[in-house]
């Protein structure tokens, strides 16, 4: 049977895609012959039906374009990705190095970019929050940073218009007695204003009624979600009901929902903090300051009020001491932005971790976008055959992206977990200072975020080989390049080269951050905080004053506890102090007079430290008495007015006499002065990267009438002989038999402490080690891949060489001399980004500059130094050719 | 509720065509006079969407006529759901088809 037609269809079958072609000619021909059939047997066969009969046959060419388009963007690329996840199953250890290099890869940027989401994108978790603002101060040019005092609150409350609410919070904790187990909870005490201003209500009840801040009002409470369900069984009737809170009755008044917390959830409940509009301190900065802006006011409009505000001070409170001395240090506000101020410093260490890992990825990116060239140029045989028989360059070049979707997409798939596994893992050795942490969770933006970090690995690798390929002649390029052939075509390896001294580039970068970091590390490890840290353990202690009201008691159980514990055995020594350094607790820190340096009437007061201490506190810390003597049991207690000055402070003020007997006073002149009895040694006392601060102790015990509020929290240090923690138990058990009630808060080692001052530099260090670590791993293996790749190319090559008389020794060099180069080049173009980069991680630096000479030609000493040696392979490899063989083989 | 294929008026007069037992492409292209090149094209189309479904015609019966076996089309349940709407949205076209069908339908 030849109907007429036939022909037609046949060469438009060419046009179906391969799968679907024989059907498709089956059909068409089945179609054709029966209307030809028909048109005979119906006798309608005149020449204008068989004339229609054609062009309805020829219409098949419409059918197989359609069906040809249709497959291509159908169910083409489902065909692509399922040829190439085939293709990559036959070659399982290039796949398993590839996906793994993509899943840390996409695995630790979507693990950091949890971390900067959470912490630096998302807003706070409160209605209106770009409305909210911080409110702080500074003192002496910047030098102070302080937080808000009463007096001042009272000040943007009343006057401030651009201000619509201001509130005041500062932590607070309170010993809670369930089942006879005294508990200690952390909490807040706020001013009653502080929950409207962040705009959040309570679930059960009601928050503070205004006049509940008063002095004298109801002691009242508002639990927290978290202390509502553990301690009191998520009772709903607990609304109205009174509880025991540090010996104070106080009636619960509401509970806030679960995910509520400011600054974090740390606080488990919410008192009033009372202040008495009447006499509010100017001076006395203590709480954290917190407001929402009036509709219409701008974070720059506050700021112009509030400066114009504390200019007017002396103006507003005429004869207030505290007014004058704010206007002599000089204070002026800082407003920010609340977030800016909750996550602080933080955000530039975590911008740069997610740069770090960014360049990490980038790397393993180049690295498997060199493996794809090679798989590429050893598929050209393959690739020849699909283009010879008949498929396009697109499709050629879909088969290449299939494959970069295929191996992104696996290891997009596995660094997801890869990812929520680290975020879990670091969110335990984070900082304790990184802010907004309990927020931390994986979520649909970080999901999406990974997706396109996935996609653009995809399209970064895969656009390698597009690149190499894309070019117009494409079937003449595989048809040249299907074998050895022209084995140093420039153009051929100029991409791969490039592609490894990016990566040798990258990993200059990352190796010098990690490199300063780490000199970072070594010189804050290597700064004296001025205290022994070993074999030393401290405690915090605080008798509420429910518990034990007169200040002489607590002084009494203050002494009686370290008496009992200096007794025990394996006490070398015990002390007490308000608290310890570095340990995080407020120091307070203010004006103080020098005797025989009185203050003219334009100069700013002497400031300085003013911890409180007691006789066995410098042995017991380890703090070197220089001159004189540390306090002794009777200071301060029976009247002794003896102070002990800090070296700094001493030298500071007498830098060519003795300290000793000389006398200083707080404050106001109705205060007796104290006669300076010891020098000791500096110590560090908020960080280790910032200078001493100047201190002058003063006596734990004193008197009613001192200056001083009675301690009623205090740290407990303890020397000890063997291992500290082992003493904890004896503590408690002291503690208990002198009050059951009294709980132990925050047991540490000062060896923690000091690592808690660290943490920061090490946690940064851990990372930018880690990605550089890996960085120098992939830019090696991009080296001997590449150097291995140009060996086995010119096996032919080095045959003739060693043929014509080359040494194995000159080709191992030739070989090694092209691994050094790139290398080279790699170093130098890292060195040049380096000095550009490294300048943003200047904050987080300690002890070394950005441009620290040393940590530069180490590593790039060092990098090209095992660039050179990972070349060193292949070169045994070239040299060992044998040049008959090689001359033979095709 | 998303559609599989869009119902313009050459989709669902090759719907109607089949319903009513043209079954083979070129009596689709007969009974609807659609033009010839775009009926193959709907076809494949529905098909891939699964609201029609193709199969070969016994061998037997093309033997008999000497011809190759033919390919025809047939609804499939979604194609059959598909009608209701066919008939809702066209139904002139319906009539065309079944002149029996009131428009009240």
């Amino acid at each position: 049977m030849n109907a007429p037609g036939l022909r037609t269809i046949a060469v438009a079958s060419r046009l179906v895609p391969a799968a679907r072609r024989d059907a498709w000619r089956r059909e068409w021909e089945a179609e054709a012959a029966w209307a030809w059939r028909r048109l005979g047997r119906d006798g309608a066969d005149s020449a204008a039906a068989r004339i229609r009969l054609r062009a309805r046959i020829l219409t098949c060419v419409i059918d197989a374009l359609v069906e040809r388009k249709e497959t291509m963007t159908m169910s083409g690329l489902i065909d692509d990705l399922r040829f190439a996840a085939r293709g990559l199953a036959r070659h399982p250890a290039f796949t398993l190095v590839t996906v793994v290099t993509l899943a840390l890869g996409i695995g630790a940027n979507t693990a950091v970019f949890t971390l900067v989401d959470d912490v630096l994108l998302r807003p706070l978790p409160f209605p209106g929050s770009d409305r909210l603002v911080s409110l702080e101060h500074l003192g002496r040019d910047g030098q102070d940073e302080l937080p808000i005092s009463a007096g001042l609150y009272l000040l943007y409350r009343d006057h401030a218009g651009s201000l619509e609410a201001v509130a005041m919070h500062t932590g607070t904790a309170a010993n809670l007695v369930t089942d006879g187990q005294p508990e200690r909870v952390l909490g807040q005490s706020v001013t009653p204003g502080f929950f409207r201003t962040l705009r959040v209500s309570a679930v059960l009840g009601r928050t503070f009624a205004e006049q509940e801040g008063a002095p004298g009002a109801e002691p009242v409470v508002v639990l927290g979600d978290g202390l509502w369900r553990a301690s009191f069984g998520a009772d709903p009737s607990i609304v109205g009901r009174t509880i025991q809170m540090s010996g104070v009755s106080r009636r619960v008044v509401g509970v806030m929902p679960p995910d509520f917390g400011f600054p974090d959830r740390t606080a488990r409940f919410w008192v009033p903090l009372e202040v008495d509009e009447t006499q509010a301190p100017l001076g006395a900065f203590f709480a954290g300051g917190i407001a929402r802006m009036a509709p219409g006011a701008t974070l720059e409009s506050v700021r112009r009020e509030a400066e114009d505000l504390t200019s007017r001070l002396p103006e507003l409170f005429p004869g207030d001491g505290g007014a004058e001395f704010l206007r002599g240090v000089g204070l002026r506000p800082r407003i920010r932005s609340l977030k800016e101020q909750l996550v602080g410093d933080v955000g530039r260490t975590l911008w740069i971790l997610l740069g770090t890992v960014g360049f990490v990825l980038l790397i393993a990116c180049a690295n498997v976008a060199n493996l794809l060239l090679v798989r590429a140029e050893g598929r050209q045989r393959e690739l020849a055959l699909r283009v010879a028989v008949g498929a396009g360059r697109v499709q050629v070049l879909r088969s290449f992206m299939g494959e970069s979707l295929v191996l992104a997409g696996v290891g997009g798939v596995l660094g997801t977990g890869v990812a929520a596994s680290a975020v879990r893992l670091t969110s335990r050795m984070i900082p304790a200072d990184l802010p907004r942490l309990a927020e931390v969770g994986m979520d649909a933006r970080v999901w999406g975020f990974t997706a396109v970090v996935t996609l653009g690995c995809a399209v970064f690798f895969g656009f390698f080989p597009l690149l190499h390929y894309g070019a117009d002649d494409l079937a003449g390029q595989l048809r040249d390049g299907s074998g050895r052939g022209s084995t140093s075509g420039p153009a051929r390896h100029r991409l791969r080269n490039t592609l490894v001294v990016a990566q040798v580039a990258l990993a200059l970068v990352l190796l010098v951050g990690s490199g300063l970091m780490f000199r970072s590390f070594l010189a804050i490890r290597a700064v004296d905080p001025g205290f022994e840290t070993e074999n030393v353990l401290t405690a915090r202690i605080i008798v509420p004053s429910g518990e034990i009201e007169g200040w002489q008691e607590t002084m009494t159980l203050f002494r009686q506890l370290r008496e009992r514990m200096e007794q025990q055995p394996g006490v070398l020594a015990a002390g007490l102090v308000g608290s310890v350094p570095l340990g995080r607790g407020g120091v307070s820190f203010g004006g103080l007079e020098v005797e025989d340096h009185p203050r003219g009437p334009n100069e700013l007061p002497v400031f300085a430290l003013q911890p409180q201490a007691d006789a066995g506190y410098f042995t017991a810390m380890g703090i070197a008495v220089l001159e004189g003597r540390a306090f002794e049991p009777g200071d301060g207690a029976d009247g002794v007015r003896a102070a002990v000055v800090s070296r700094s402070f001493a030298e500071h003020w007498w830098p060519d006499g003795s300290a000793l007997g000389r006398r200083v006073r707080l404050g106001a002149p109705d205060e007796g002065w104290y006669t300076i009895v010891g020098v000791v040694a500096d110590v560090h006392d908020r960080a280790l990267e910032e200078p001493p601060r100047e201190a002058v102790y003063f006596p734990t015990l004193l008197d009613a009438g001192g200056p001083f509020a009675p301690a009623r929290a205090q740290d407990i240090v303890l020397r000890t002989a063997g291992d500290p923690m082992d003493l904890l138990p004896v503590l408690r058990r002291e503690l208990r038999a002198l009050n059951p009630r009294i709980p132990l808060a925050n047991p540490r080692t000062m060896a923690e402490v000091r690592r808690g001052a660290t943490a920061r530099t090490s946690f940064t260090l851990a990372m930018l080690g880690a990605a550089a670590g890996i960085a120098l791993l992939l830019g090696l293996v991009g080296i001997y891949g590449v150097v291995s790749y140009v060996v086995s190319q010119r096996t032919r090559e080095i045959g003739v060489r060693m043929a014509l008389g080359a040494s194995s020794g000159s080709v191992r060099r030739m070989v090694v001399r092209q691994g050094f180069a790139l290398a080279a080049a790699g170093v130098v173009g890292g060195v040049a980004v380096a000095l550009v980069l490294s300048r943003v991680m200047g904050a987080l630096l300690f002890g070394v500059g950005s441009t620290d000479p040393v940590t530069y030609v180490v590593v790039a000493g060092t990098l090209v130094g095992v660039a050179t040696l990972a070349s060193w392979l292949p070169a045994r490899r070239a040299a060992a050719v044998d040049p008959s063989g090689a001359l033979r083989a095709d | 509720m998303g559609r599989l294929f869009s119902l313009t008026y050459p989709t669902a007069a090759v719907l109607l065509a089949i319903r009513h037992g043209h079954r083979y492409g070129f009596d689709v292209m007969d009974a609807t006079g659609l033009p010839d090149g775009t009926v193959y094209p709907i076809l494949r189309r529905l098909e891939r969407r699964g609201v029609l479904a193709g199969a070969w015609e016994d061998e037997a019966v093309a033997r008999a006529e000497q011809r190759p076996p033919r390919r025809y089309y047939r609804l499939t349940p979604v194609g059959e759901s598909a009608m209701g709407e066919v008939t809702d949205r066209f139904p002139v076209l319906v009539r065309l088809f079944d002149p029996g069908a009131g428009l009240a339908r």
